[in-house]
Order: structure tokens, then sequence, then C-alpha cells
């Protein structure tokens, strides 16, 4: 095994990251294939008919089609495009504004659902409460360390309300299917279309609540809770669309698409993300405490897919605005000295 | 003794989830441990439906079957015998 190497020389997957190792070129084990982290086209072959089945037997059963979670990004924005378009779906269009996302990116979701005529709702929590379930993501051992490869800890938290917000809104409205712009990568190629057992999962999480409750408030129970009642009904729908996973496109493509609905990039927001200016600060904790970007093992299966070059990817890592970091941080109320230590190798 | 099904299962989960064996409780939920999560659980529910030729309903996706390694073993045990 080779010890000198910092980051892979293919990919961009750092010596931190957990369970890597590099040849004598310089490669390591997840492009050498000995990782299975992905299947092969067979996946995407059967998630295609599955799709089509499901759209055919739910399509038109309900007020809307799909909950679709749509942070105005530049994925969730060609997503939303899909269903729209391409599968003809009538689509309730659900953002979280958690007091980060960039203006711009506003202005590209007011855009983006005016030209695809789709229904909007904005879900924008008390920032007080917001600042405090992100301030208790940063400093706190909230989530258990593995669930952390492949996404920050803030992320995970702002990620667990969408989910839930979305899981509300396709129960409530009886709603067949939430839609997501997660690309594989993000995602393992099974889990295209699925169903969750959300009893399980709501059990299942209820020791990282806890945490989050010491250290937030009750006010977590509203925003990543659900009434028993409600999750009861969730044994027939909803299924989990992943539809961007059936693409093979490019980035450059996408951005060349949703620029026909005005969508532009913001420029107050660092390289991984495309609407979410805290997105900075999310990712120095993680390196911080792991020593990798979050966003590593999405680029590196990007880079082996023939998607994006290894030098577009470091690009991505390493692109920061200026000052928006100390900025953040201080909005936050945060102070270097209380970020969690690095703990390599965890 | 660790059986055949425990060990490609375990095989598969520490390849996957970027785990040592010694770190999987074999009594605990992989989800209540933040091995994996509910893509993970619908990823190991495929390749069990795979390797070893079975079919796994969406309501058998409970803690009750894969509340655990144990627990998912002991699934798979019954499924191949029916």
């Amino acid at each position: 095994m080779n010890t000198t190497v910092s980051r892979c020389t293919r990919c961009v997957l750092s010596k931190e990251f957990p369970k890597i190792a590099f040849d004598e070129n310089g490669v390591c084990n997840f492009c050498r294939n000995e990782m299975f982290y992905t299947l092969g086209t067979d996946v995407i072959d059967s998630s295609k008919k599955t799709i089509a089945e499901l759209l055919d037997a739910h399509r038109g059963t309900s007020s809307y089609d799909a909950v679709m979670c749509f942070s105005g990004g530049k994925d969730s924005t060609y997503t939303l495009m899909l269903s729209v378009k391409k599968y003809g779906l009538k689509v309730l269009a659900f953002t979280l504004d958690n007091g980060f996302i960039s203006p711009v990116s506003f202005q590209n979701i007011t855009r983006v659902v005016d030209s695809l005529g789709v229904d909007h709702v904005t879900l924008r929590p008390s920032l007080n409460n917001l600042k405090a379930i992100i301030r208790a993501s940063a400093l706190h051992p909230i989530y258990n360390p593995k669930t952390l490869t492949r996404i920050s800890s803030i992320c995970n938290s702002c990620i667990s309300i969408v989910n839930m917000t979305a899981l509300k809104f396709a129960l409530e409205k009886r709603i067949p299917f939430i839609v997501a712009g997660f690309t594989l990568g993000q995602i393992p190629a099974n889990s295209i279309v699925f169903k969750n057992n959300y009893q399980f999962l709501e059990e299942s999480r209820e020791q990282s609540l806890s945490k989050l409750r010491d250290e937030a408030g009750s006010c977590v129970d509203d925003y990543f809770c659900i009434d028993p009642k409600l999750l009861s009904e969730s044994s027939r729908f909803p299924y989990n669309l992943n539809l961007l996973c059936l693409e093979d496109i490019t980035e450059s493509e996408i951005l060349n698409r949703i620029q026909e609905f005005g969508w532009i990039a913001p420029k107050d927001v660092d390289g991984c993300s495309s609407n979410c200016r805290l997105n900075t600060f999310n990712n120095y904790v993680h390196e911080k405490q792991f020593g990798y970007s979050p966003y590593e093992l999405e680029l590196s299966h990007l880079i082996r897919k023939g998607q994006l070059t290894r030098d577009e990817a470091l690009q991505k890592i390493n692109s920061k605005p200026i000052g928006q970091l100390q900025s953040i941080m201080n909005e936050l109320r945060i102070t270097e000295a209380e970020l969690p230590n690095v703990v390599l190798g965890s | 003794m660790e059986s055949l099904i425990q060990k490609k299962l375990l095989e598969f989960i520490c390849r996957n989830y970027m785990v040592e064996e010694y770190e999987i409780n074999l009594d605990k939920s992989l989800v209540d441990e933040g091995i994996i999560d509910s893509f993970g659980l619908v990823e190991i529910s495929s390749f069990l439906k795979k390797e070893f030729a079975i079919t796994i309903l969406e309501n058998e996706m409970n803690r009750a079957n894969f509340g655990s390694v144990l627990k998912i073993v002991s699934f798979i045990e019954r499924k191949k015998t029916v």
C-alpha cells in the first residue's frame, strides 16, 4: 500500500477517507473497483421500468402527482423540469428556507416555478430555531460518525427537515410520489425508486433526535417529527423517485438546459453548492473533524462516470467565497475555538 | 458459528459502508447505529434478493426482519426454506 499519497491520483478521495488504500500509482481501491459502491446499468434499466409502471398506476389519482423537494440548486431545478416536461407530473414544489439560501437562488426558484407553471410552497422555520439546530449540528456529536461519510452534519439536519416536511405534505394531501434531485454518487443505484418503511426509520432516529433536542430544544419535534396517526398512513405510499439518476448527463449540459428557464449561478455559494451559503461552513466543520470533504465520494463517482474531470472536482472542493466562512460563523455566533477537534480516521 | 449468509452479508456491509467487521454489533440495528440510512436499507435488500435469489416484499423490510445483522440472517434463512 502506498502511504505517501494525500489524494487519489484518479479521483479526489483523500487519504483520510474511511477504508481507503492506494496502489503504487496512487490509485485508490474505490477506483480499482474493490469497493462496490454502485451497481451496473441493469439497475438503471429496471428502475426505469418500475417508475414507468408506478407512474401509470398512480398519475392523476390525487390533487398532485408528486411533492418535489426543490432547493433551487441546479440538480433539483433540472429534476423539477424533468418531472413536469418529461414525465408529465403535476408537481407541488417545496423549498426549505434555512435562512442561508442565496438571494439569487430565490430569484431562480421564482423564475423556474413560474416558467414551469407549478405550485410552490416555502417553509421558513423560525430563524432562532434553525440557528439553534445548526449550532447543535456543528458543535455536538448529534449523528453517528458513520452517517457522515458523504454528508456534513448540518446538511444532514437540513435534509432531514426537508424529507420530513415532504412526507407530511405527501401524507396530508395523499400525494403518491416524493421526487428529489439526488444524483448517483449521492445515493446508491438501488435507491432510484423505493418505498421507505417510515415507521422503522422513525424509531431508528430517536437516538440522534434526543441529542438534538437536548442541545436545540423542543422545537426539534416541530420539524423532525410526525404525528404517529399520520405516519400510519405511510404503508401504501409515498414512493420516492430520484429521476435525475436515470439521466446520462453532464453538469455543463444541466446548466445549459436550466439556463433556458432563467436560472443563474449564484456567486455567493461555494463550489459544491448552487443554492446554499451555509455550505462553506458545513464543509469546513466536516473537514476539520474528519479530514476530508463530504463531497469527495459523490464527486469521485462523477469522475469515474466521465461526467466531471478531476480538475473540475478539485476546483469545486477548493472554491470558497472569500470572507464567507467568518461571516457565517459570526451570524451563528460560533467561534473557531468552539468547533470540534480533528478526529482523523474515525 | 458464523454462517455463510452472515459472512456474505458482513462482507457486503463492510465494503459498501466503509466499516470494519469489529464495528458492527450483530444484535443492533444498522440504521440505529448510523451504519446505513434509508438508502442503505434498500441497497441491502437489493443485495439479499440478488445474492440469495429470494423475494423481499416492501412490508417485510421492518424492524423484525431488518433490525440487526442476526435478524437479517434469520430472515434470509427462513426465506430460503420457503
